[in-house]
């Protein structure tokens, strides 16, 4: 026990040595005394242990006076004498010592009784100053550990803030991070697809320029027989000669078939660079008026590199009202979709798009009889990360770009597979988009 | 120690008798108060019980003077044993010169001796009193009923803490004089050794154990 010592502390042992003054009080002794003086007595008193008076009534003694016989009885505490109960009679007969055993008996009970109240009064205030003791300690470790959990709780929301904005941050960067990725992963196929074209024609153009020294060689021929005098014969003769050693007759067929071909191939890049163009909206205004079939067929062309050689691509397409949204945003989360289908088989790919307007939404369904999610999986394939594929190969962030994108406007994705068998995924936007 | 008063050659000391409810604490202090004679000793006093269960204390208080004049009381306690009376035993407990542990040697009650005595053990610390100094006796009571554990066992499971072990039936009136003898002895022995009660106030250690423990003409 530690007490405060502000706290008024009562300490008590039990078992304390007491003195007959201590536990009986004058006002307790004084009545049967006064009753000794009534039954007779001349003077009554209760003595301590040095014999000193702790109440006297009567008679005062005096002096040279004669000695008054007295009746005297010891009084016990704990079985110990501790005092005297003395009376005073002129003359001691049967009558009085009774009367003293009768007031003896009285205090000696009221002394015993008291006692016992004193003890367990003792007892009992040491267990209620113990117990209140207890109950102080106890109530101030409680509110040491209601404020610490108080500044816990406080700290907690601070760090769950934190950490939300933290992942907030994170997330947003992994979404650029994969938009940043599948433009990169679409210039790779892009510049393959431009290398080709690009490929031949550099050599188309290498060949005509060793056709061109041919045809010099023709004509600084013609320019040397000129000036020489020689008849129009042999004229013909010679230049028909060295037409057919420099193989003139087929170069000129081949030079113009070089030509066209390279022309194809220039015409083939333009190409390129107008899908790329119109994919990226580099050219639009970041939200436009957007016909969703439109953007279909581009981002169809754009992933026509990576489209497997049997594929087949079945299109059902309604006439669609146009909806206010970024176009580029729009193609990007098609052309996610659509290359999942893609890499869902490696041959005898069928793909179906369709469109339709259902209820004020335009409804985008793209459907392949790919390998389909298994069910553990359907559940997460819009989770950030959440990918099969072999590391390196998918960012697992397809799907929740995408998903992104179409909320964005208001709209809802909706994804139904079976596994083995295909997968179909339902696009709804609202035709009058709430706007970003 | 209660009171040592150098001036008036006056010292009080305290026996405390603990142990587990019902182990027969307040029946071993019937008996002394029985066997022993009265010239030697004060009343029994009990305190407030509930069905005659200890819910406060009892006290017998026991007087000695030696030729010197020099005084010796040695006031005699039992606590409550039930366990929620556990402030009660520790107020009791407060600056006791000797305890006596009463056990019950039923099997049945062998987990609440243990209970018991580790309490004792909690509760002589929490007082302050060091428990490798306060004389302590074991008392296995109640050896008259049966389901009792053996004495050999009792012994080998105790023997290893050196504590002093006497067997006894309260209700019968054996073994609690021999007790009460034991940790008389050893309270006065280490009062001795502390105030040198001998060399010092001329108090005779045979004389002091001889008139505690005298006995009524009925019994001799």
């Amino acid at each position: 026990m530690t007490p405060d010592d502000q706290t008024p502390h009562l300490t008590f042992l039990v078992g304390e040595e007491k003195r007959l003054a201590e536990i009986i009080s004058r006002a307790e002794i004084e009545p049967l005394l006064r009753s000794a003086l009534a039954a007779g007595f001349s003077r009554a008193s209760v003595l301590d242990d040095h014999n000193l008076p702790i109440c006297a009534l009567g008679d005062q003694p005096m002096l040279l006076a004669p000695v008054i016989p007295e009746i005297g009885h010891a009084l016990y505490v704990e079985g110990e004498p501790c005092g005297r109960l003395v009376l005073e009679v002129a003359e001691i007969s049967s009558h009085y010592q009774a009367v003293a055993l009768v007031i003896r008996d009285a205090l000696q009970l009221t002394v015993n009784n008291n006692l016992k109240r004193m003890l367990t009064t003792e007892v009992h205030t040491s267990i209620v100053q113990e117990s209140y003791e207890q109950l102080v300690i106890s109530n101030r470790s409680l509110a040491e550990s209601e404020s610490r959990y108080r500044e816990l709780a406080l700290d907690l929301e601070r760090q769950v803030e934190k950490r939300t904005a933290e992942l907030k941050t994170a997330y947003a960067h992994m979404l650029q991070q994969e938009k940043l990725a599948s433009v990169g992963q679409l210039a790779a196929g892009m510049a393959h697809e431009i290398n080709n074209p690009n490929g031949f024609v550099l050599s188309n153009l290498n060949t005509f320029r060793k056709y061109i020294t041919r045809f010099r060689e023709m004509l600084e021929f013609y320019n040397l027989l000129t000036t020489r005098d020689i008849s129009l014969e042999n004229l013909r003769r010679l230049s028909k000669e060295r037409w057919k050693e420099l193989k003139l007759d087929f170069i000129f067929l081949d030079a113009e078939e070089l030509l066209k071909q390279s022309m194809e191939g220039a015409e083939r890049i333009k190409k390129i660079v107008a899908d790329l163009k119109s994919f990226a909206h580099i050219d639009e205004a970041p939200d436009a008026d957007v016909d969703l079939n439109v953007e279909l067929e581009r981002t169809l062309s754009v992933l026509a590199p990576s489209m497997p050689a049997d594929a087949a691509v079945e299109r059902c397409l309604a006439p669609l009202p146009r909806i206010s949204c970024n176009p580029g945003l729009i193609c990007q989360a098609l052309m996610n979709i659509i290359q999942n289908s893609l890499s869902s088989r490696e041959t005898g790919l069928c793909l179906r798009l369709a469109t339709a307007l259902e209820g004020g939404s335009v409804v985008v369904t793209i459907w392949d009889n790919g390998c389909g999610i298994p069910p553990e999986h359907l559940g997460r394939v819009f989770d950030p990360f959440f990918t099969t594929q072999d590391v390196g190969k998918g960012t697992g962030m397809g799907l929740t770009v995408a998903r992104e994108i179409i909320m964005s406007y208001g709209g809802t994705i909706a994804i139904d597979s079976r596994e083995g068998a295909g997968t179909t995924v339902i696009i709804r936007l609202p035709q009058e988009s709430g706007g970003r | 120690m209660i009171e040592f008063d150098e001036q008036n050659k006056r010292l009080v000391l305290k026996l405390v008798y603990y142990g587990p409810a019902l182990s027969g604490k307040t029946t071993n202090l019937l008996c002394l108060h029985d066997r022993l004679l009265h010239e030697g000793r004060g009343e029994l006093m009990m305190l407030d019980t509930t069905d005659d269960r200890t819910i406060y204390f009892d006290l017998l208080p026991f007087f000695y003077v030696a030729p010197s004049g020099f005084k010796i009381k040695l006031k005699v306690y039992t606590v409550p044993g039930q366990v929620r009376h556990d402030a009660t035993r520790k107020a009791v407990l407060q600056r006791a010169d000797g305890v006596v542990f009463v056990a019950d040697s039923q099997a049945a009650q062998m987990n609440n001796n243990f209970e018991s005595f580790d309490n004792l053990e909690k509760n002589i610390a929490l007082v302050g009193l060091s428990f490798d100094r306060v004389p302590l006796v074991i008392q296995f009571n109640k050896r008259d009923l049966k389901g009792i554990i053996p004495e050999d066992e009792l012994r080998e499971t105790w023997g290893p803490t050196g504590l002093p072990v006497i067997m006894a039936s309260a209700l019968q009136g054996w073994g609690v004089v021999e007790t009460f003898r034991d940790v008389v002895e050893r309270t006065f022995d280490a009062a001795d050794l502390r105030l040198g009660l001998q060399s010092r106030f001329g108090v005779d250690r045979g004389d002091f154990v001889a008139t505690i423990m005298r006995i009524g003409q009925e019994d001799q």
